[in-house]
């Protein structure tokens, strides 16, 4: 079998897009990407989907975004994906090997209403837009209506296969294109001998049902245990968001293909640190699945030799404890455990900032208190919807809103810099 | 500069838990630990008047800061000082929101207090300075006040050197790096023997002391409190269903029991089709009338409490304990049962 032969690791070639718009001759020239219309239309063709409209977005411009879903970047491996989404493009297969090609700078964004789904919103200019990743992306925004007697299931299913498709189509533009840059990334190296401490990440992923969960190889990971994959395999999409809760505390598949914590890894190993793996864990809802998952996890990162684990999250206080729980866990075997938080201390920033906090591991980061208030001018221009559900304004209205509502705002993941600090005279 | 210092009836010297209801009065000078703190400050700054007020007076009356404020502006002061309250829940509840509206008049303003007491959390922005846990550690208290006030009269902001303790308002701002990578600095600096590294500090809730059990239950008065939303029908109070900014009451009154259809949980934070079917599961009059007829409870309060505590924050929530417990006590109520859902 094919994946029984050597791994040389991953070829990324990087191709980054300054300009985007539809044309009618699609393709990508020193940076300026242009995209057809009609051809990207068909590739969301289902029975689910009474119609779709596709808009650009772009930095700078008068434009807000919400009813953010998901969110994902252009890559291919060859036409039609040749095995990027594995699970859902390509076969259930490890990838994360070969080459993939990436388009910077781009974002495909799906944004309308489905059940469960939490207002989350982008503004594309003005202080906001870095409050977002999406904010200085130039985004292909895919708005939606149900067709008639459609089951949101099927609504959902359908966006997510139209945006993975629409995604590996504006890849493909690039396949004949001259790289900007080539990345060669090994597959993770045990360092066997290395006297530089070994350090690892372990991604929990919100699994809390329909419209609230997270899928590894097409799968579900609600009812999985923790599993460890090639840091690789994210690259090529083998986690996949269909977690519509939390806007500014979740994860987007977009998120998950640029894991900052493995980027940030990755750029130390063999300099101050071995890169020591990646452990995906599901967030269960029941608090003794949280005890045993975490047990496990925190079992595993012992098993694989790690010396430390960096924990991630997605979601609100209920995934705080799952941070909680695996850090302390990872304390009482002997390793450090380290837990990246959003805060929850109210408007003023006076409350406690985390409300389940563990109890003997201590290392926490902090990526803002969601609770904190900020105002978005009014724009020319709203998609996603006409009406903004939190507040009932108008969806292109002057407003002042929670971090929590900004898409990405907190990342949990650590993609921002946002953080949080006491303001105390020295 | 001209000082007016806040006290309770007690250090007032006007009496103890039976004149907790005393409404505010004015004295032209120093009272209580006033006149120790009048003796630090010297001839430099001079205490011209005390407001006092009781504790449940100033704790349950929502008007009670407004009218404690108008008699401290009758005197003439530039500045306010209030406390020390140590860990009296109504009394540092007072000196807090007396500060702050103090504060917000254009005075100087102080208060003093534990910094675990649920006032500091009202006093914002007027400083705090931590005192001890009881009037034992008076002293040493008043020594820390007179210095922060003498720093503050000169124009100075008050630092955590001077015993500023704070609700510390925690604010966002961009760091020089992502998160993650913070994260793995912050993995290696433990690695390398660095224990206190943190960007978040680890958040004290304080502990509650249990109240000792009631001698004889058959007697006593037993109120039902609830922090599960549960509402008359129609919601007539608009309680929140999540982060709730206030608590409210409603009778009881000689009620066998809730019905369905007229009462209902407005909590956001779980599915309440089943409370809302029999509302005695959030609220268990029905048991505790059980309870009273068998002769184990003595009678049932004739209101109940309610709020909601979805994503309330803690430093509301330690209010509400704090003028629940106000008003139980002032209605002599000996018990309470408070369901969590």
């Amino acid at each position: 079998m094919a994946y029984e032969q050597a791994n040389d690791g991953l070829k990324r070639l990087i191709h980054k897009v300054q300009s985007v718009q539809f044309g009618d001759n699609p393709g990508l020239n020193n940076g300026d990407l242009v995209a057809s219309e009609s051809q990207l239309q068909s590739l969301l063709s289902s029975p689910a989907l009474a119609w779709t409209r596709l808009t650009w977005a772009r930095p700078g411009e008068s434009v807000r975004i919400v009813k953010i879903l998901d969110s994902l970047e252009p890559r291919t491996k060859g036409p039609g994906g040749g095995g990027i989404f594995p699970g859902f493009l390509g076969p259930a297969l490890p990838q994360g090997r070969g080459e993939t090609h990436v388009l910077k700078g781009v974002a495909v964004v799906v944004a309308g209403k489905l059940p469960r789904a939490q207002e989350g919103m982008v503004q594309m200019s003005g202080p906001a837009a870095e409050m977002s990743f999406l904010g200085s992306t130039n985004n292909l925004v895919i708005e939606f209506e149900p067709a008639e007697g459609a089951g949101w299931p099927q609504v959902d299913e359908a966006l997510r296969l139209g945006a993975m498709k629409v995604a590996v189509a504006l890849a493909d533009l690039a396949l004949e294109a001259e790289p900007d840059e080539v990345q060669q990334i090994s597959p993770l190296n045990p360092g066997a001998g290395s006297s530089l401490p070994r350090v690892g990440v372990v991604v929990n992923l919100q699994t809390q049902g329909a419209f609230k969960d997270v899928f590894v190889y097409g799968r579900t990971m609600a009812t999985s245990m923790p599993t460890s994959i090639d840091p690789n395999e994210l690259d090529d999409g083998a986690v996949v968001s269909g977690q519509y809760g939390h806007p500014g505390l979740k994860n987007p598949t977009f998120v998950h293909q640029n894991n900052p914590v493995v980027a940030a890894l990755r750029e130390r190993d063999g300099q101050d640190l071995i890169f020591g793996g990646v452990i995906l864990s599901p967030e269960p809802v029941d608090q003794t699945l949280k005890e045993l998952t975490s047990a496990h996890a925190a079992r595993m990162a012992r098993q694989m030799g790690l010396d430390a684990a960096v924990v991630t999250k997605e979601g609100g206080g209920n995934a705080d404890s799952d941070i909680a729980l695996k850090i302390d866990a990872m304390e009482a075997m002997g390793l450090v455990g380290i837990g990246i938080f959003a805060e929850m201390s109210g408007p003023d920033g006076t409350g406690p900032p985390v409300v389940g906090p563990p109890s003997a591991a201590t290392a926490m980061i902090s990526t803002g208190n969601y609770d904190e208030r900020i105002t978005l001018d009014a724009v020319e221009v709203a998609l996603g919807g006409k009406v903004v559900d939190l507040n009932g304004l108008e969806a292109s209205a002057e407003m002042v809103l929670p971090v929590a509502a900004i898409y990405g705002s907190l990342s949990p993941i650590g993609l921002g810099r946002l953080t949080c600090a006491e303001e105390v005279p020295a | 500069m001209k000082i007016v210092h806040y006290v309770n009836q007690f250090f007032a010297g006007v009496g103890g838990e039976e004149k907790a209801t005393v409404g505010p009065e004015v004295r032209q000078a120093p009272t209580g630990p006033g006149r120790k703190l009048a003796s630090l400050l010297g001839d430099e700054h001079q205490i011209v008047a005390t407001v006092f007020c009781g504790d449940d007076y100033a704790a349950s009356n929502d008007s009670a800061a407004g009218e404690i404020l108008e008699l401290i502006r009758s005197t003439g002061a530039e500045m306010l000082v209030a406390g020390p309250a140590f860990t009296s829940g109504r009394y540092g509840i007072a000196c807090g929101r007396v500060a702050a509206a103090a504060h917000k008049a254009g005075l100087l303003s102080l208060a003093a207090m534990h910094a675990e007491n649920p006032g500091v959390a009202e006093a914002a922005p007027a400083p705090v300075v931590a005192t001890g846990l009881t009037a034992r550690e008076m002293a040493a208290t008043l020594e820390k006040v007179a210095l922060a006030v003498r720093k503050l009269a000169s124009g100075e902001s008050l630092t955590r050197d001077d015993g500023l303790v704070g609700t510390g308002a925690r604010h966002n701002r961009l760091a020089g790096s992502n998160a993650a990578s913070r994260a793995v600095d912050l993995a290696l600096a433990r690695l390398a023997g660095d224990r206190s590294a943190t960007e978040i500090p680890m958040p004290d809730f304080g502990a509650v002391t249990p109240a000792g059990p009631i001698s004889d239950p058959s007697q006593a008065l037993v109120a039902l409190l609830t922090e599960g939303g549960l509402v008359p029908m129609g919601n007539p109070g608009r309680l929140e269903s999540a982060r709730a900014t206030k608590w409210l009451r409603y009778p009881l009154d000689e009620l066998p029991a809730l019905e369905e259809g007229t009462h209902i949980s407005v909590h956001g934070g779980f599915s309440t089709v089943i409370a809302n079917a029999d509302p005695n599961r959030i609220l268990p009059l029905d048991v505790a009338r059980e309870l009273r007829d068998e002769g184990a409870i003595g009678t049932i309060y004739a209101e109940y409490f309610t709020t909601t505590g979805n994503g309330t924050s803690v430093a509301d929530g330690a209010r509400y304990g704090v003028e629940w417990a106000a008003e139980l006590r002032k209605q002599g109520v000996q018990a309470a049962i408070l369901t969590s859902t």
